[in-house]
């Protein structure tokens, strides 16, 4: 068949354009972008990002999403690939749900505590056949901001309560109150109607968790060597807890909107709660503009937040995305990043060289409040082995769980 | 001929991922939020609805979200959710209170809650009880702390104000609506509860046994002048009606704010209202806003109602809520003006709380008020002229039926049949033991004859006034599809035997009318219901159901 020259020239051109654009619409999907791309984009796509998927816990949120940006400007990459990290919230213990039953396979797991990753780490165990996590490996595992919990009550109502310091029995102390009939009329103060507490669920958030392990340590007056038949075989326990959590109206899902209610309703609803020094600190000057000065206590031994941040040992997390977790999890740790999270948000820093007291730092405008640098005077309570820890959580979930 | 079939490929492949790329550019159409929330928040959301709507939003799929809003008493809504004849997408009551009971309701078909997690706050409005300043004044307000018990004193005393030095302000009259179809009444009988029993948590299924409460909630719904659908209607019923109509009702916070704010720019000629924190404690309205969890609501709905969620929650819309009267739920925002006393309100109010009782409990005292509701005597005028014949008597009939389906045993039914003659079908007495046989009456009623109106409402006037019990609610349903063809007495003779009754104020007998098709006088009927204290209604075969609804929410 006879083709003449011109219709080859023509088809070659033609053949040539639509591949072209073919490709780019591959390559670059909003057909906009590729309107506009530079030219060699087109021919030559840009390395594919290494992606860092992070599922962590809602009370560093703010943080997180500020210092990630600060994260992007150095555009961090391996192997000449861009790091892009990915950022999902979650309550501590649905963290480790989702990991369990496979609906998120992440790159890092950031709950608020330690305690959910030794938790992740017996239940991966069984789950997958190996722990994808070990919080005892300083390689994947890094505490990165550190906060303890803490009881933030309205000062007004603490003054009345407490004054400067409750007794060494608090727990033992809220209980009586909250279930006192008289309420605060007990104390002069008929127009504040019933003593009013709030922690969040234990089974979802680890404030709450927390909370209702300090209060079992309280009950028995010791911090260390709790086992599950304390929580199991003693009825006078069993009843002094439930008559507290059962004073509780509604236990929210996470920290962090607790406090937000704290704040939003006030003493009514709320007279004190049980949350981390760093979520109150964060919400002391809103609570000016709303109903007044708050009250900060110390429990007379306490359990600690610290935030790890920990690199799956999963088979669905690459060599690269385990070293772009690396640089990422350095970036949180770096002095930078550490500051941000004392002097807008109240945590404190594991980098230990940074001040805590610093002008203009919380710590520093909120003191009166009763905040305090130095906790070491204040003893921690021992983290139960994983049986007690599931036992008392089963015991809630059984007898409280609404 | 192969070079052919290659280039027509090629060409082909070209349109191909050219349409692919452009299709995630050119939105592919748009989803639809359908939203049903409480009344009281109208005069935030509608503005903000429209303005959500003018920026075109998109979803992450980049379709346009496209929100619909309707208010509606916040029981009057979820029960219709749970029935199926409403289907939206988000619902935000009032308040959180009912969502137990709503989930207990719900379950009872369905293998899920329909409301799951903890639903975001909106916007928060404490529940008060909102009086006019001088009586809240007479009552020793703002020194001394007012609660729900002195309400209920003040509904049970004989001497009514006379007993605090206002004999000219005649019996107390209080409101609240309905706890059938919305939150604040729901709120203010659990209140009546907790105030009859001299508790203020801690309320069981067996309290409700006791004969004490009963008795107290009795006498507290005895000053009640009527009942309403949803608390935003009902505040406008207040501060259009003034305090000869209504000494004081439940409502929000916002409400009287808003209230406050128009009479000091001049847009209410009323005398200044006052919210009251009742000293035992009160509820919070907090505006949850809840993207239920049915089958109706699909996947790409809810991330289109996240998206309108995060909208309203950002700084400007919640400084917006602020200037309405509402306590942001962003606790970053300071308490301030119109939050103040200026507008009636207290921002260091409540200093408690009542707490939440269980579904069970809350359902409990709901039959304990329909056993202790203030009862209604009712007469029915209906028009069964000729004109009425086909479609109209039809669906007058079947609707009526429906609606002394409604009423309590204890309420008294009396209904009038006008033509040229006026014939009683059943005489003004308890409902609880004739039901069935008003109901066969109802159902062989036929139209023949003239239209003798103002003589059908004149009588059912004078006889209620007669022969109703001033401590029931007093109420007259008129329907007419015609002018007045064959009276002896003129409207000015029925007006003015409303207007010699203005005394009474909000205990007076209320006469609602029901324009019945196009050919009713809607001028005359306004005339006879606006000065009663009811309503007029314009009315067809199409939405009478829904206008007895309506009409049946004030009992």
């Amino acid at each position: 068949m006879y083709t003449p020259r011109i219709n080859w020239v023509l088809f070659v051109l033609f053949s040539l354009a639509a591949i072209g654009v073919f490709a780019a619409a591959l390559i670059s999907p909003p057909f906009r972008e590729v309107a506009y791309a530079p030219a060699r984009e087109l021919i030559i796509p840009p390395p594919a990002p290494v992606i860092v998927s992070v599922l962590y816990s809602t009370e560093k949120e703010a943080w997180l999403n500020e210092v990630i940006i600060d994260f992007e400007k150095t555009n961090p990459t391996i192997n000449g690939h861009p790091v892009k990290v990915e950022l999902e919230k979650m309550g501590s213990w649905e963290i480790n749900a989702a990991v369990l039953d496979g609906t998120r396979k992440p790159t890092i797991v950031s709950p608020a505590s330690s305690l959910q990753i030794a938790a992740l780490q017996d239940a991966s165990a069984s789950q997958f056949g190996k722990a994808i996590v070990n919080p005892a490996d300083t390689a994947t595992c890094h505490s990165v901001l550190m906060t303890p919990l803490v009881l933030i009550a309205w000062k007004e109502r603490a003054d009345v309560l407490w004054g400067q310091q409750p007794s060494a029995a608090v727990w033992r102390n809220i209980h009586d109150a909250l279930v006192n009939p008289q309420g605060w009329a007990s104390m002069n103060h008929p127009e504040w109607g019933y003593v009013k507490f709030g922690h969040t669920d234990p089974l979802k958030s680890n404030s709450g968790y927390m909370t209702i392990l300090l209060m079992t340590y309280g009950y028995y007056n010791k911090t260390s060597n709790l086992s599950a038949s304390d929580i199991l075989s003693n009825s006078d326990y069993q009843k002094w807890f439930l008559e507290t959590e059962s004073s509780i109206g509604q236990f929210e899902s996470s920290t962090g909107p607790l406090m937000d209610k704290m704040i939003s309703y006030g003493p009514s609803t709320f007279d004190f709660v049980s949350v981390y020094e760093a979520t109150a600190l964060s919400q002391a000057a809103n609570a000016v503009g709303r109903y007044g000065e708050l009250r900060i206590y110390y429990p007379s031994a306490m359990l600690w937040s610290d935030h790890p941040f920990c690199i799956l040992n999963a088979d669905w997390v690459t060599p690269q995305q385990t070293s772009a977790a690396q640089l990422f999890i350095d970036y949180l740790t770096s002095k930078p990043a550490q500051q941000v999270a004392l002097m807008k948000y109240g945590f404190r820093p594991v980098d230990t060289s940074i001040k805590l007291d610093q002008a203009g730092s919380p710590f520093d405008q909120y003191a009166a409040n009763g905040f305090r640098t130095n906790l070491s005077a204040i003893p921690n309570v021992e983290i139960p082995a994983g049986n007690v820890l599931n036992t008392l959580k089963d015991f809630w979930s059984r007898k409280v769980s609404k | 001929m192969k070079l052919r079939v290659l280039s027509i490929l090629t060409a082909f492949s070209l349109l191909l991922s050219a349409c692919s790329a452009l299709s995630s550019v050119i939105p592919s159409g748009t989803v639809t939020v359908r939203i049903v929330y409480g009344s009281e928040k109208q005069a935030w959301l509608d503005p903000l609805i429209k303005q959500f709507n003018d920026a075109h939003n998109k979803t992450a799929d980049g379709k346009t979200i496209v929100v619909e809003g309707t208010a509606l008493g916040s029981i009057e809504s979820v029960n219709g959710i749970i029935s199926g004849t409403l289907q939206p997408t988000v619902w935000s009551p009032a308040s959180s209170i009912y969502i137990p009971v709503a989930n207990a309701e719900w379950k009872k078909t369905h293998a899920d809650d329909l409301v799951t997690g903890n639903p975001k706050d909106l916007v928060l409005s404490p529940v008060v009880i909102a009086m006019w300043r001088p009586m809240a004044q007479a009552l020793g307000w703002p020194d001394k702390a007012l609660g729900w018990a002195d309400i209920a004193n003040l509904a049970t005393s004989a001497d009514g104000w006379s007993a605090y030095g206002h004999p000219e302000w005649g019996q107390f009259k209080f409101g609240h609506t309905h706890p059938a179809y919305s939150n604040s009444g729901i709120v203010s009988i659990i209140a009546e509860t907790y105030a009859g029993l001299g508790k203020q948590r801690g309320l069981t299924d067996a309290d409700l046994q006791s004969p004490q409460v009963k008795d107290f909630m009795t006498q507290v719904e005895s000053s009640i002048i009527h009942y309403g659908t949803s608390t935003g209607f009902f505040g406008d019923r207040m501060f259009q009606n003034g305090p000869s109509y209504l000494s004081a009702a439940v409502l929000y916070e916002n409400l009287i704010v808003a209230q406050e704010t128009k009479r000091l720019s001049g847009q209410s000629s009323q005398i200044p209202v006052v919210a009251i924190y009742p000293k035992e404690g009160t509820f919070w309205s907090n505006h949850p806003y809840v993207i239920l969890n049915a089958s109706w609501v699909t996947a790409e709905q809810k991330d289109a109602a996240g998206v309108f969620e995060s909208f309203l929650l950002d700084k400007p819309q919640q400084l917006k809520a602020l200037e309405l009267g509402f306590r942001p739920a962003d606790p970053a925002i300071p308490l301030a003006a119109p939050l103040d006393t200026q507008h009636g309100a207290d921002p260091k109010q409540p200093q408690t709380i009542l707490e939440i009782p269980s579904a069970s409990v809350i359902e409990g005292i709901q039959n304990l008020w329909t056993q202790t509701k203030k009862p209604v005597d009712l007469i029915v005028v209906m028009d069964i002229s000729g004109s009425m014949q086909g479609d109209k008597i039809t669906t007058a009939r079947s609707s009526l039926m429906k609606f002394v389906q409604k009423l309590d045993d204890r309420d008294r039914l009396r209904i009038d049949l006008f033509s040229s003659d006026i014939n009683t079908l059943t005489p003004l007495t308890e409902l609880g033991s004739k039901r069935q046989k008003v109901l066969d009456s109802v159902s062989g009623i036929f139209e023949q004859g003239n239209t003798r109106l103002y003589d059908a409402t004149l009588q059912a006037y004078q006889d209620l006034q007669k022969d109703g019990d001033p401590k029931h609610i007093r109420a007259i349903v008129v329907l007419t599809d015609g002018q007045d063809t064959q009276s002896s007495s003129t409207l000015d003779d029925v007006v003015s035997a409303i207007n010699a009754a203005q005394g009474e104020g909000g205990n007076s007998i209320k006469v609602f009318t029901i324009a019945f098709g196009g050919d009713a006088d809607k001028d005359v009927l306004t005339q006879i219901a606006t000065p009663s204290g009811g309503k007029e209604y314009d009315s067809s075969p199409e939405n009478i159901q829904k206008i007895y609804d309506d009409i049946a929410t004030f009992f």
